[in-house]
């Protein structure tokens, strides 16, 4: 059970920034490309939370209905780390899609193909 | 006491950049002024904490009450203060040089101070900090401004420099959190000197994982080959003094993260190999495009690429030689490079099409901002008497000590690439005809000042070189002995 | 052709990481590190019930400082990026969407927006007591705006008040950090200075909430007006500018 959990949850988690990645290395639409790295950050912040797991824990927060009791708690810091890292996720995804603006607006299309000034 | 304390160079910056839109609307030239204050001070202190500096005693300074490993610590050593002097002094010079930085307006002016506060808090904050995954966000912090200041102009491909830097950046960050993932999975916690006592009891295995993933992510920031084809783009696309902040600032940043991470971090076998491998590899790919490059940005660019490669080499020999000729070569291409940006910015601004080529004659016409490209040109490939010239000693003599003659090899036939290519545009700027329609845009009082700066210590220290070499003897020391970091991060440590 | 390299060369990173990652097996607990501490401390010293807060807030602030700093940069370099001289702006058309939403959504969004509005706030008030914090109750607020915006054309947010709070909030934030340097008990950056108070009171964790509601703000803030610069950017057709 064990080891099907790990394998699932990881092999998600995984396949989720598979995904990805071959849409940003592979898809020509700028805006599916920008679709594509949200998406491996999603892959990765779901990483991040299923390695603080630990099993039977709960969230880590003292309620009145917890205080006293002796509970096992999940890791908290893999949870602050992916706040952090979602936030972080959410400016570089801003400004890519500013960017894909400022080169819609340039080039009147999304294919990048077709926006090749520089060598890619 | 309050005021020396390191937490300033990172809090102060934030706070400023903040309130700088408040700043604009009581009255305008405040945008302009309160960066150059903060800059100012920032250099001040930095400079009087560095001088002041007790050798094995670097200042730690821990985070809301709680000691590492539990809570964030910055460490103001030699090795990470030289970095930050040698940060702010570059910081406050690019403000002196973009201080009337008239042709963008105010609106504009106001969003380049601001990001330029807040990229400098960031590198900063890179360089200090003692946590690793405090680190990453700074390192992000970084990036972003490179996404947005790339793109500042419009009207050239700014916008698609910008967005090729952005992907590649997004794929650093996913390794170094896949990396920064593992680690705290394996040891449970995220402070440096902790992870490097607890490093030992990694699996190898994972420990070369870790390790790979780590030096793919930072090697994208620190320029390395082959994931640097956003550097030339970037470079070139970006402002002048945008681009001198990315060599000056961004760069150093990058390499010092690679470097902290694979010296004190995580040691493991073969990792200097690998870094040796891509150094040199950097150097070729880099020096050879350089001489091919038909505009002038871009072949700053790959020269730029060069040096870190040649930075990347010294600090793969693992001896106290190489770490000090590498520090040599940091200390050299943040000052040259930022001067030969600088330049470049004003002898690109009167020419249509930024190329070689429109260059000729201008010895003549813009004769200040020639004799400075010129100067730097010197500099960067190692004649003397400028400082360049001991960077490339030093390395040639820590080669020699590593054993490693096809390097030296190597090391001497890019030097001859190198001066092939700056003396074409040298040769153009003062032995050709000028072209005639030329708009000269000479260089206004604050550039020149910062630029004369710039050249004055650059032939300082090339003829009187002992003025640095004391400083990067004790940071060569300080980086090298681990156990001494470790110790004074965690004092209570027992070491058995 | 090339699908296949890439899927190929994907596939066996992704094996090597996989194989690194199912040697820490899901939900065991193998490591005593750094979380023991903070589960211990947070309910004990710093009287905050959520570790999670007390982690982003406390322990690890300084991530959290540097996070609001990437939101600000972000939203400062979007405006960098898709500004427009203020010549040009008079003669774009400022309307977000070519047709009026109809009238059940409008009338839908003025109810719920209210209602959103004020369980952001509920969320990053009690940030330090329930799951939830500064970051999340701004987005909801953001996602409040966001309603707003996509069913008025004429829903205008004044830049200017936005700029105020996040300048504000953001001042706060470093403001309240040094004053630790100068109250508190160890002379550090972040730290506590306020009484701690009891756990699970509203009052409680001395600054950790404070910040936590000046980091709600800001993020509001921010969110908002990315997502108006954004969606008040011209359209169709090539930008003058540009070329």
């Amino acid at each position: 059970m064990q080891e099907f959990l790990t394998y699932s949850i990881y092999g998600t988690a995984f396949f989720l920034m598979l995904l990805g990645l071959y849409a940003v290395l592979m898809k020509k639409n700028l805006v599916k490309i920008v679709i594509g790295l949200t998406v491996l950050d999603s892959g990765l912040n779901l990483l991040f939370v299923a390695v603080g797991y630990i099993s039977g824990g709960t969230a880590p927060i003292f309620s009145p209905a917890v205080v006293g009791k002796h509970v096992i708690m999940t890791d908290p810091v893999p949870q602050a780390l992916v706040l952090t890292a979602i936030v972080i996720g959410f400016g570089v995804t801003a400004v890519a899609l500013a960017l894909v603006v400022r080169l819609y607006r340039k080039h009147n299309t999304t294919n990048i193909d077709e926006i090749k000034n520089l060598k890619w | 006491m309050v005021i020396t304390d390191p937490v300033y160079f990172i809090a102060l910056p934030l706070l400023t950049a903040f309130l700088l839109p408040l700043f604009g609307k009581i009255y305008k030239p405040l945008i302009g002024i309160i960066p150059g204050l903060v800059f100012a001070f920032l250099a001040y202190i930095s400079f009087d904490l560095y001088l002041n500096l007790v050798p094995g005693k670097p200042i730690i300074i821990q985070m809301a009450g709680w000691a590492p490993p539990w809570g964030i610590n910055l460490v103001f050593s030699e090795f990470s203060g030289l970095i930050v002097t040698l940060i702010t002094f570059l910081a406050f010079l690019v403000w002196v040089y973009s201080y009337n930085f008239k042709k963008v307006g105010f609106d504009n002016s106001k969003k380049y101070f601001t990001l330029l506060m807040l990229m400098v808090a960031g590198s900063i904050g890179v360089v200090l900090t003692g946590d690793i995954f405090n680190m990453f966000v700074f390192l992000e912090i970084t990036a972003i401004y490179s996404y947005g200041l790339t793109a500042f102009y419009k009207g050239r491909d700014s916008a698609e420099a910008a967005f090729k830097y952005l992907l590649l950046g997004s794929l650093s960050s996913v390794f170094i959190l896949l990396a920064i993932l593992l680690l705290y999975k394996q040891v449970g916690t995220l402070n440096m000197a902790d992870i490097a006592v607890k490093a030992q009891s990694i699996d190898p295995k994972m420990k070369s994982i870790i390790a790979i993933l780590f030096f793919v992510g930072l090697g994208i920031e620190a320029e390395m080959f082959p994931m640097n084809g956003w550097v030339p783009d970037a470079y070139s696309q970006a402002p002048g003094p945008v681009a001198a902040s990315f060599a000056g600032m961004l760069a150093k940043s990058g390499i010092y993260a690679l470097i902290r991470v694979f010296y004190t971090v995580l040691e493991v076998k073969g990792v200097f190999d690998l870094l040796l491998i891509m150094g040199l590899l950097t150097i070729i790919f880099a020096e050879f495009s350089a001489m091919r490059q038909k505009h002038l940005r871009r072949m700053l660019a790959y020269s730029s690429i060069g040096q870190m490669g040649l930075i990347m080499v010294a600090f793969s020999f693992n001896t106290k030689a190489g770490i000090f000729a590498g520090l040599f070569l940091m200390f050299n291409h943040a000052i040259i490079k930022t001067l030969l940006f600088l330049s470049s910015g004003f002898l690109t601004y009167s020419t249509k099409q930024k190329k070689i080529r429109d260059l000729d004659g201008f010895g003549k016409i813009m004769p200040f901002t020639s004799l400075m490209f010129g100067l730097g040109a010197f500099a960067i490939v190692g004649l003397p008497p400028f400082s360049g010239f001991w960077g490339k000693l030093n390395m040639l003599v820590a080669t020699a000590d590593s054993n490693l003659y096809f390097v030296i090899a190597l090391i001497l036939l890019v030097a001859v690439v190198e001066i092939v290519y700056y003396f074409k545009v040298i040769g153009r700027l003062y032995f050709r005809q000028q072209h005639k329609d030329v708009e000269v845009h000479n260089p206004t009082w604050n550039a020149i000042l910062a630029m004369s700066i710039l050249a004055i210590v650059i032939i300082g220290v090339g003829i009187y070189p002992d003025l640095i070499t004391d400083y990067l003897t004790k940071a060569t020391n300080e980086l090298f002995d681990k156990a001494g970091y470790i110790h004074s991060v965690l004092p209570n440590l027992s070491l058995n | 052709m090339k699908k296949v390299v890439v899927i190929g060369s994907l596939g066996v990173i992704v094996y090597y990481l996989l194989s690194a990652f199912v040697a820490i097996p899901f939900g065991a607990d193998i490591i005593k590190g750094v979380k023991e501490f903070y589960l211990q401390k947070s309910p004990d010293d710093l009287k905050v019930a959520n570790v999670v807060t007390s982690i982003v807030v406390n322990f690890r602030g300084f991530d959290t400082l540097g996070e609001v700093t990437v939101l600000f940069l972000a939203s400062t370099a979007l405006g960098s990026i898709l500004y427009h001289r203020r010549s040009q702006h008079s003669g774009l058309n400022p309307q977000r969407t070519s047709v009026e939403a109809s009238a059940i959504v409008q009338t839908g969004a003025k109810i719920i927006f209210p209602f959103t509005v004020i369980l952001g706030a509920y969320i990053f008030i009690h940030g330090h007591l329930t799951p939830g914090g500064g970051f999340q109750g701004g987005a909801i607020i953001a996602t409040g705006f966001l309603l707003m915006l996509i069913s008025y054309r004429k829903f205008f947010i004044k830049h200017n008040a936005l700029t105020w709070i996040e300048a504000i909030a953001g001042s706060t934030f470093v403001i309240l950090g040094l004053f630790g340097l100068i109250y508190a008990k160890n002379h550090d950056f972040l730290e506590n200075f306020l009484p701690a108070g009891k756990l699970n009171d509203l009052l409680s964790g001395g600054i950790i909430g404070i910040i936590y509601i000046a980091v709600g703000f800001k993020v509001g803030a921010e969110i908002t007006g990315i997502l108006d610069t954004l969606l008040t950017v011209k359209e169709t057709g090539l930008d003058p500018e540009e070329n």
